[in-house]
Parts: structure tokens; sequence; C-alpha cells
């Protein structure tokens, strides 16, 4: 856990934080059941002759909230895929300086384009509570509202690495 | 504006190598950057990129990406479990004694795991942590080392099931149905079982040729017997191996039966895995949070790629990029041994700069829906990108089996001597794919008559093909 001032600022970086952070932890979990329902899809289709469809609805949903999640948690643990051949030479501050460049002109205006752009789409499908084309099951709209959970997660990071004074060289 | 994107794809290039910035942030900032200069040059209308938010939901919704999860977490299952242990014991038990036999079971645990573990990332993890050691009790220089555990660890990508493979898998779909569509072929589109049935027998070549280099290269060494280390293999570790061979086995013959699809089977091989460790009291609370915490932190990592490398393509799109590679790839002359060798080399390339999870997200959408307009044989193609990208993870300077490698490495190793360790495991490479390449019926072995290409009854002239290229590209939504 960070540890800031006591400024309202400081305050909100922090709620900030550890929302992402529990959100994360939470998220984590989703991979077990992700597990067990396409784990039993086989059963369900070629034995049982039922709920297979609904398994795999399911699961495409819990699925679709784990992954967008998965992006910031990936952020937050440095995992993301890089080649610091050269860039290991630079300096701390460089390193830095482009790491925040990076944010500010990538991730922080895609993440705001998806929000707007995504809007036409996420709207409609949420206020409807938008069905399974196929199937008709329910829940259909969370893969469409896990488009904006993505970009919410991908500002309040960007936010983060941005503002935060201790951001590490390896994220 | 068809050389903006061009451009765009040096950037990312040299983005990649010269920031040192996750590929994530490269690829989103030369996006941005390309889709701002396109909108203000009035190339690009923006409405336009409202295309997006559409094509990243169907990433969500995409039934095959569910297996990333899976894989990750069976390979971080894998390196937190004693299988991989009880497996290179196992092989020692079998083979013959000698200094080839360390090695040679390091190559077949790699082998083994690889399709289990599913990335090369976690294969290194656990090739580091298991062969690594015992190699070093066993004399093996440090070089051999190296080499034995970064080629091993990339044997899961060639030896299906992999997650390399199920991702070339679904991106081949796409490209196939794209060309189909454009060439008025009536081919069944490929999916990734024919990809995995068409990877087999070039993996059993490459893995018996990985096979013998190690042999070879552990029978030149001359070791103390006062240095070899004595490793035994208990009851419980037999019975270990036992039954993840057979699960292998098991996981392996589903899927080449068509009993289940792959993202089933990485399914069924995690639960197993999962319910082993909570059975034999390996997965207590504590480690199940920092496993899950593991899984998702990597499968958000290559979740990202996919999402950045989803709006790199359509910015290229939109400027006509596409286009442009497809009109040189089409006008390359020759037969299609020759289009796909210059293919194949442009990916070797790239290689070079992008890591094989970026070709198959970046490279492979814009450059493989022409190249199977020109070259029929769509199982040919897969197979022989396959087997570039698997030589690309062993490519300096981002070769990630590579980089994994020498960081998990604590020894300096001078260069001319990490090449003659590395230059008969890449020769064997380069002849699979040279065999491949000259013999593409290797990969139609066991195929169907009805599942091969067909040409269309009237040859369609090229600038047909551009304007059925043309109708799928991104619709221009209607001014409101």
């Amino acid at each position: 856990m960070l540890v800031y001032g006591m400024g309202p600022f400081q305050r909100l970086l922090q709620i900030i934080d550890s929302t992402a952070a529990r959100a994360v932890w939470l998220a984590q979990w989703l991979a077990l059941p992700i597990v067990a329902l396409l784990f039993l899809q086989w059963p369900l289709r070629d034995l049982f002759k039922s709920f297979s469809r609904e398994a795999n609805d399911l699961g495409q949903v819990l699925f679709a909230v784990y992954i967008t999640v998965a992006v910031t948690a990936a952020t937050r643990a440095g995992t993301h895929l890089a080649a610091d051949v050269i860039a290991k030479r630079y300096g701390r501050k460089t390193r830095r300086l482009l790491f925040r460049l990076g944010i500010a002109f990538g991730a922080l205006p895609w993440a705001l384009l998806i929000l707007t752009a995504g809007a036409g789409i996420v709207i409609p499908s949420a206020s409807g509570l938008e069905r399974f084309p196929d199937t008709f099951n329910p829940g259909y709209f969370i893969i469409k509202l896990a488009l904006w959970i993505l970009a919410v997660l991908m500002l309040m990071q960007a936010a983060l690495n941005l503002i935060r004074p201790d951001v590490k060289d390896s994220e | 504006m068809e050389w903006m994107g061009l451009g765009l794809l040096v950037m990312v290039a040299m983005g990649i190598v010269f920031t040192g910035l996750p590929a994530l942030l490269v690829l989103l900032t030369v996006s941005v950057c390309g889709a701002a200069i396109g909108v203000a040059s009035g190339t690009i209308p923006f409405a336009l990129l409202s295309a997006l938010p559409g094509r990243l939901i169907n990433l969500f919704e995409n039934d095959l990406l569910q297996a990333l999860p899976l894989y990750v977490l069976m390979g971080v299952l894998l390196d937190r479990m004693p299988i991989a242990d009880a497996l290179y014991r196992a092989g020692l038990a079998i083979l013959p004694r000698g200094p080839a036999a360390a090695p040679v079971s390091g190559m077949m645990l790699g082998a083994l795991i690889g399709p289990m573990s599913g990335s090369v990332g976690a294969s290194v993890l656990a090739m580091t942590r298991i062969v690594a050691p015992r190699l070093s009790a066993s004399g093996i220089p440090a070089p051999t080392r190296f080499a034995v555990v970064a080629v091993a660890s990339t044997l899961g990508v060639v030896i299906p099931p992999s997650l390399v493979l199920i991702l070339l898998g679904d991106a081949m779909l796409s490209a196939h149905t794209m060309a189909v569509t454009a060439s008025g072929r009536a081919d069944r589109v490929i999916n990734t079982q024919d990809v995995f049935h068409g990877a087999l027998v070039p993996a059993a070549i490459m893995l018996v040729f990985c096979l013998l280099v190690a042999w070879r290269a552990g029978r030149n060494i001359q070791i103390e017997s006062s240095s070899q280390q004595k490793t035994t293999l208990t009851g419980a570790q037999a019975i270990l191996a036992g039954i993840s061979v057979l699960s292998l086995v098991t996981l392996l013959g589903g899927i080449a039966a068509g009993q289940f699809y792959a993202v089933e089977a990485a399914a069924m091989g995690a639960t197993v895995l999962l319910v082993t460790g909570i059975v034999f009291g390996h997965l207590r609370l504590k480690a199940l949070d920092e496993i899950l915490r593991d899984t998702m932190a990597v499968t958000g990592a290559l979740f990202a790629l996919l999402l950045a490398a989803t709006t790199l393509t359509l910015v290229l799109r939109t400027f006509g990029t596409d286009r442009l590679i497809g009109n040189w790839i089409t006008s390359i002359p020759g037969n299609d041994i020759v289009v796909m060798t210059v293919v194949l080399a442009a990916i070797g390339i790239c290689a070079f700069v992008l890591d094989a999870f970026e070709i198959i997200f970046v490279v492979i959408p814009i450059v493989v829906p022409p190249l199977l307009v020109r070259v029929a044989d769509a199982r040919w193609v897969a197979v022989l990108i396959l087997l570039t990208l698997q030589i690309s993870f062993l490519l300096p300077p981002l070769g990630y089996a590579l980089m994994m490698v020498r960081g998990n490495f604590k020894e300096n190793i001078s260069f001319s001597a990490l090449a003659r360790a590395f230059s008969p495991f890449l020769l064997a490479q380069w002849v699979v794919l040279a065999i491949v390449l000259c013999a593409p019926q290797l990969v139609h072995i066991g195929e169907k008559a009805a599942d091969t290409s067909r040409t269309p009854l009237v040859p369609l002239s090229d600038q047909e093909i551009n304007r059925r290229f043309e109708q799928m590209m991104p619709k221009l939504p209607e001014p409101d």
C-alpha cells in the first residue's frame, strides 16, 4: 500500500490506488469459476446434453470482467512485455519521463477515446439489460459494460502513474 | 497516406527497442499519434475511430481467447508444484547413464511441460528452476545449459496445444476468412484444430532434431565422474510423472480426435492441476492467492497487447497500409514457395524487434490475408509461421525465451560461447523450417480431401480481389 501525505489530493490518490487494488484482488478470484465453467462445458454438452450454453454464456461474462481488470493488474504488477536491452542504460529520470510520456500520449487518450466512443454501445445495452443474442440468457450487457470498466480502471491507473511520486522504473 | 502506416510500424519497432517502455504503451502511443495525424490531415474521419469499441468487445466475446487465463494458470501451477521435477527425474531414470542424459532429459521435460503450461514464459520459469541447477550439478557448462533451457522452453510453441498455437489459430481464422471471401475460393476456413493437426508431424521432427542436438552437445562434454550428481526417483515421483504423461496424452489425443476443444482441454488441465494441488496440500489459501494474482498479471499483459494491437491495426487499415502490403505480396513473382520464403523472411526480420505475441497480434492480421489470397494452403502457411515464431523466441535482442533465460541466469556468458552453444539448435530449427517449406504434404497427413483448398471456377482479377478486401474493411459510420 502506498503512503501519501495528509492533503486532500493525496488522499484522493490513495483512494484511487486502494480502489484499483481492491478491484484487482476481487477479480483475480474469478479465474476459479471461469476454469470450472469452461471445464464443465464438455460433460454438460456431451454427457448431460443440457446447460452447456448457459455455462458458456456465464463463462463469457466472467471472462470479460476478469480480462478487463487484468490489464490494470498487469500494469500494477509491472508484467507488461518490454525490451530494455538498450533502455536499461538510461538513467532513472529518463526512464520515468519516457514512462510518463507513454501514459500521457498513449494510455490516457486511448482510455478517454474508449470511454467516449463506447458510450453509444455501452449505454443502450446496459440500460436495456441486453441479453445474449443466440440464447436469450441474461447478462450480455455486462460484456459491453466491461469496456467501460477497462477504460475507467486504465484512467485511474494512468492518473496514479502520472502523478504519484514513487513510480518504479520497472513499470 | 498508405506509407504513413509503414512509418507507424517502424515507430513501433523503434519505440519498443529504444524506449524500453512496455509494448502496450508503445503501441497505444503510436496508434493515438497516428490517428491524431490522420484526423488532423483529413485522411481519417474521426467517426471511423468509433469502430474501435466494437472491435474490442469482439475480443471480450471471443471463445478461443478464454484459453488465455487457463494456460497461464496451468503454467503458474506447474511452476509451484513438483510435477516438472518428477518428470525430469523420470527422464533421467529411463535414459542410459552418461553426460548426455541431463540435457536430453531437460529437452524432454521442455517437450512435456510446454504444451501443458502453454506459454514460453511459464516454461522458462519451470526449466530455469528445475533443470538449470541440475545441469549445473551434472557439470554441463553454462552456455550449453543456457541453450538447452532456452530451446526446451520454446518446444511447447510447436507442440500442440500451446498458447502461441491457439492465438495463431485465431489470427489465421480471421485472415483466412478474409482471403477466402476476397478470392472467391470454396475453402473451409481454417481453425485452431487444423493448425493443431498440421503442426503435429513438424513438431515431432523438431523434437527429434532437438533431442539429437542435446544428446550430441552432452556427449561431447568431458565430465569428471565426481562432478556428476546422482538424481534419484522416488515411487511417489514416478507415479506423479506417470499421471502427468498420461494426462498430456489424453489432452493431446482428445483434441486430435476432436473430442473436445482446445479451451476445454486447457480447462481440464487447469482443473486437474488445481484439484491435485489442493488434495496434496500444495495449494493453501495464501498460495492460491499468490497463484491467482500472478495468473491475472500475466494474462492481463498478454490481453493488453491484443487490445493495443487491435487499435493499431484499425489505424493502419484506415490509412490503407494493409492494401499497400497486400499489393506488394500479390506482386511477388514466383511460386508459392518463393512467396512464402519472402513473407517468412519479413516476419523473421520483424522477429528481431517484436516478440512472437506482438507478431501474431500486429503483423499477422496485415500480412496474412493477402498472403492467403496468393497462397491457398492455409494450413501450410500457419505451420510455417508457427515454426518462424518458435525461432523468433530465440532471436536476439528481443527473443522472449532468450531474454527470460538471460534474466534468470546469474552467469555472464560471452556472445561467442553462446553462439557456439545455440548454433546447432538454431540450425536444426532452420532445417525443419526448410523441410516443411519444401514438403507441404507434411502438414496434411490425415487431412480429409474435402478440407483441401479449391480454386474458384472463374479466376478473379486483382481489382475484384481488392474490391472484396475493401468491403471487409471497417465501415464508416453513417453521419447523423
